[in-house]
């Protein structure tokens, strides 16, 4: 099944969270790559994720404030490794495969791993 | 159905209803406008109710928590927009706590206000840390249900049950001048806000998650948040009652938790002070984790980040580094000396603000047949949420230029 099939992108795609084969989360679609031209179906190529993903999205001045605040990252997730869109994007793959889960991973060392129940 | 798991209901309802704001609030209000207010609440319940019984459906259902909804709803820049101010409201909400917390260990122990609001705090994470969602919950929950000191101090003092009874009937006092007129029409509007402050549905779809709710938890959902809301309105409600009975003849406003305890002493003595501020305690502890966990899931859920606290603090790193980070941040605020009930009153302003914001994509979304199939909202729902809608849309708007011209009430 063609999980872009026919797509409201922005009602159905954009900002929607992401989970990979793990069911951990990889964050949300920020933007999205389209190929196509002119008079040719268009087709989603990837989906955008990261900081680096709002610049089209917002203004200037607050763009670059978040870019001051969270950098530039972003990760082109390819539109084969979606396996279904619903109130989440399920990837088929794992997240560290796509680049996706680095920021959650550096977090995780200044974490330390006792104490809890 | 487990009656442990309406813990969840509980502790969303002692920590959102009977907060530090609220603790105070209620008594100014019984004891300037008497048992009138009483409706104030009880409208507001409903409201909260109708919103959180949605909170946990969607949750059930489409498993997606508030702040996954908002941003998908709303796009990214309203998102953004309502994420922070949301997060300033909370994070305000959440320092107005940790005060709490200092002057009612004061109370009790006489040691300074700012080492205890420091030990508080430490307590606080330390039991986040070690405590996984379920006991969290189920400690503070509880806990908190020392409060009901305060519904037993009102049958004690044999109040005029008419009066009370007719307090549930919406009305405008007579014969307020327009100074006292705009100061009723901003304790409303308050009132609306404190018992429906968003980080209140935020933390509640969290926890239903949390919980693993499924469609077959449905039944319990609406009973936690109908009994769980109910608990704590009915709290609120017999603060009011006892400050209009002793407080309002005498003219005393109570400007500190320390004052509201005391409507639990003149029945019951010692014992009843000492039960009174050991609920407010727990109560007012509740409400710290639980805006600092909604905080901590806001920015999670926009950003997607692995979140939650079913798991352990490792494994959702950013979530943890987030909770720790508003719990100090807050604690720093508090620790600057600003006033605890200045703090209480620009978070209430700041949450009118964005209720409207924080409720409309729940409404879009509970209505989507497509996400919810079978357990979207039916005509009730529907109609009780766009109501309820209407009203906080109406007081956001109102709320500022209220607050101005009160000075806060």
């Amino acid at each position: 099944m063609d999980p872009f099939g026919h797509l409201k992108i922005v009602s159905q795609l954009l900002d929607v969270p992401i989970i990979d084969k793990d069911e951990r989360s990889c964050g949300i679609v920020d933007d999205i790559e389209l190929g196509g031209s002119a008079g040719k179906e268009m087709r989603v190529e990837a989906l955008l994720v990261g900081p680096g993903a709002y610049k089209g999205r917002m203004p200037k001045w607050m763009y670059w404030l978040v870019r001051k605040i969270a950098g530039n990252r972003m990760v082109r997730v390819p539109a084969k490794a979606v396996v279904e869109i619903g109130s989440v994007v399920k990837l088929n793959v794992c997240g560290e495969d796509l680049g996706l889960h680095q920021a959650e991973d550096k977090a995780a060392g200044w974490i330390p791993r006792w104490g809890a129940m | 159905m487990n009656p442990l798991e309406l813990t969840l209901g509980i502790m969303t309802a002692v920590g959102g209803f009977v907060d530090i704001s609220q603790l105070v609030f209620s008594g100014q209000a019984g004891s300037k406008f008497g048992y009138v207010l009483i409706s104030a609440f009880a409208i507001s319940t409903i409201g909260i109710m109708v919103f959180s019984e949605m909170c946990g459906r969607v949750a059930a259902v489409a498993h997606q928590p508030v702040f996954s909804l908002m941003r998908h709803r709303l796009g990214l820049k309203l998102g953004l927009f309502t994420l922070i101010f949301s997060f300033l409201s909370t994070l305000i909400t959440c320092a107005a706590e940790i005060g709490g917390l200092g002057m009612i260990l004061n109370h009790l122990t006489g040691a300074p206000y700012a080492v205890m609001c420091i030990a508080s705090t430490l307590v606080l994470m330390a039991s986040m840390w070690v405590l996984p969602f379920k006991w969290i919950e189920r400690t503070y929950g509880l806990l908190g249900l020392f409060m009901v000191v305060f519904v037993v101090a009102v049958v004690a003092i044999h109040p005029p049950w008419p009066k009370v009874i007719g307090g549930f009937v919406p009305q405008v006092p007579q014969g307020l001048s327009t100074k006292e007129m705009l100061s009723f029409s901003y304790f409303v509007v308050a009132i609306l806000s404190a018992v429906m402050f968003p980080y209140e549905a935020y933390f509640y779809s969290s926890g239903g998650i949390e919980e693993g709710w499924g469609a077959k938890d449905l039944l319990t959902n609406r009973v936690t948040s109908i009994v769980g809301m109910g608990l704590g309105t009915l709290l609120s409600i017999a603060i009011v009652a006892l400050a209009a009975q002793l407080f309002a003849p005498a003219n005393v406003a109570p400007q500190i938790p320390g004052s509201v305890a005391l409507q639990a002493a003149i029945p019951f003595g010692k014992p009843g002070l000492l039960l009174a501020l050991l609920g407010m305690l727990f109560a007012v502890a509740g409400a710290a984790v639980e805006t600092c966990m909604a905080n901590a899931y806001s920015v999670s859920q926009f950003f997607g980040w692995e979140w939650g606290r079913h798991s352990k603090p490792w494994d959702a790193p950013r979530f943890t580094i987030a909770w720790i980070a508003v719990m100090l941040v807050a604690l720093l605020i508090v620790l600057t000396g600003v006033e605890v009930m200045s703090l209480v009153e620009y978070s209430i302003v700041f949450s009118i603000v964005v209720l409207p914001l924080s409720y409309f994509p729940l409404m879009l979304l509970a209505n989507d047949k497509s996400y919810m199939g079978q357990y979207a909202n039916k005509w009730l729902a529907k109609g009780l949420g766009w109501l309820f809608f209407g009203f906080v849309t109406i007081a956001a708007i109102a709320a500022i230029p209220l607050y101005l011209l009160t000075s806060g009430g």
